[in-house]
């Protein structure tokens, strides 16, 4: 991440496209390819990019009565479809790996398909991929360090990234983050609004802000000089709007990394004086951000055990 | 001038997304409902030729929306506007089940306008 050397607060410069986005997205964002287009790349897709049970039966490993029983087993086991044909003696480890090693070398990407259909030549399809992959180098993840190891530490470490990158980004605040900790109790201050993350995760992303500091946000999310007129209702509106931009962008990093993240509509808290107490069975990961002027901002996430 | 409903259970991006579509001069903002299920009712109601809806609402979703629009009326014209738009399923369900694109947020307005304009 870069910074400022006098300082050390963030100033990253505002890129042409400010989210997470997949190539396809893209595309279609920049009406590169029609909406048709990559509907008959997708339907393309689907049909050459075979799942990990169909793979194996193509390959002879395993029959469709196979899946079906495993199928039938992940009702009551929280399990992947490979893992458990090998546990229910379906597939050996060997073949599993073969399988999923088949599935990467023959995956047809979504850029290869367009061209397949004819909506991209080849010349076009490396410029697009370059000019994609110079817009999002900006959310490529820097080192993040945890208090403590925890499960899907690399999820969690990408959502703190991910929310300094979106502080920079869209309210555009210098800041410091803090050295992050574990906490039993969540720290007070004016507003907090929260988002649970579900799916392959189970958390609440938190972020604690002050008083001066929701308006800042709000002045940044509704792009106003002032918001000195708006009722508290929109005030804390923008507060939650940014941890939805924050979550929805961590959740399609996550599908980049494999992890599926569904995100729930926001709520607000307003803490009591002495903080929020950590649920049991839960980790509280605080990081502190530092903004200067004496306002006070925190990203919380309290995972399940 | 086109008339656009807006889709979102934020106030703020509702605010945003209404002072980008009425500035631009070429669209007209006919409402705004906060979900899916209000959604549904004032296509009927304010009879837009746009919507730009989000995913994640609370109550009826964007994507349950979507498909119920999909059925009921062949002629407006659904971008989904949301946070989800890089999450490659979400992207291409949308597609699948008629949205025209999908604008991820943040947004910017030029991106928007263009999207709109192209519809």
């Amino acid at each position: 991440m870069m910074s400022c050397a006098s300082c050390g607060n963030f100033d990253l410069t505002r890129g042409t496209d400010m989210a997470i986005k997949f190539f396809g997205q893209f595309l279609a964002e920049k009406n590169i390819v029609t909406r048709d287009a990559l509907l008959r790349a997708i339907d393309l897709q689907d049909t050459k990019n075979l799942k990990l049970g169909e793979m194996a039966v193509s390959l002879g490993y395993i029959t469709q009565a196979d899946i079906e029983r495993a199928h039938n087993a992940q009702m009551s086991k929280d399990m992947k479809l490979g893992d458990l044909l090998v546990e229910m003696g379906f597939l050996t480890l060997n073949h599993l790996n073969d399988v999923i090693t088949r599935q990467k070398n023959t995956h047809l990407y979504i850029g290869e398909a367009l061209v397949q259909i004819g909506a991209l030549s080849g010349d076009k399809l490396q410029q697009y991929l370059l000019e994609f992959k110079a817009d999002q180098a900006q959310f490529v993840s820097e080192n993040i360090e945890l208090p403590c190891s925890t499960a899907n530490s690399k999820i969690w470490e990408m959502t703190a990234d991910m929310t300094f990158k979106m502080i920079t980004r869209v309210l555009h605040l210098p800041f410091r983050p803090g050295k992050s900790a574990l906490a039993t109790t969540i720290c007070t201050n004016f507003m907090m609004a929260a988002m649970d993350l579900t799916g392959d995760v189970d958390a609440r992303y938190l972020i604690s802000v002050s008083d001066g500091l929701q308006k800042t946000i709000a002045k940044a999310v509704l792009r106003e000089d002032s918001v000195d007129d708006e009722t508290s209702n929109v005030l804390e509106d923008t507060v939650m709007e940014f941890v939805n931009v924050v979550c929805g962008n961590v959740a399609a990093k996550a599908s980049q990394m494999g992890v599926i993240m569904n995100i729930n509509p926001p709520v607000t808290i307003h803490p009591p004086a002495a903080g929020l107490p950590v649920p049991a069975g839960h980790t509280a990961l605080c990081f502190p951000i530092h903004i200067g002027d004496g306002e006070k901002m925190e990203l919380i996430l309290m995972i399940k055990s | 001038m086109k008339k656009v409903l807006i889709v979102d259970d934020s106030l703020s991006v509702a605010r945003q997304l209404e002072r980008i579509i009425v500035e631009s001069g070429d669209f007209v903002c006919v409402g705004h409902a906060k979900n899916g299920a209000e959604a549904i009712k004032m296509n009927h109601s304010e009879n837009p030729e746009i919507i730009c809806m989000d995913m994640n609402m609370p109550g009826m979703d964007g994507l349950t929306a979507l498909r119920t629009l999909s059925v009921m009326d062949k002629e407006v014209k659904v971008v989904m506007v949301t946070s989800l738009g890089g999450v490659g399923d979400k992207f291409t369900e949308a597609l699948k089940l008629g949205a025209k694109n999908v604008i991820s947020k943040p947004f910017e307005t030029d991106d928007v306008l263009r999207i709109l304009r192209e519809l």
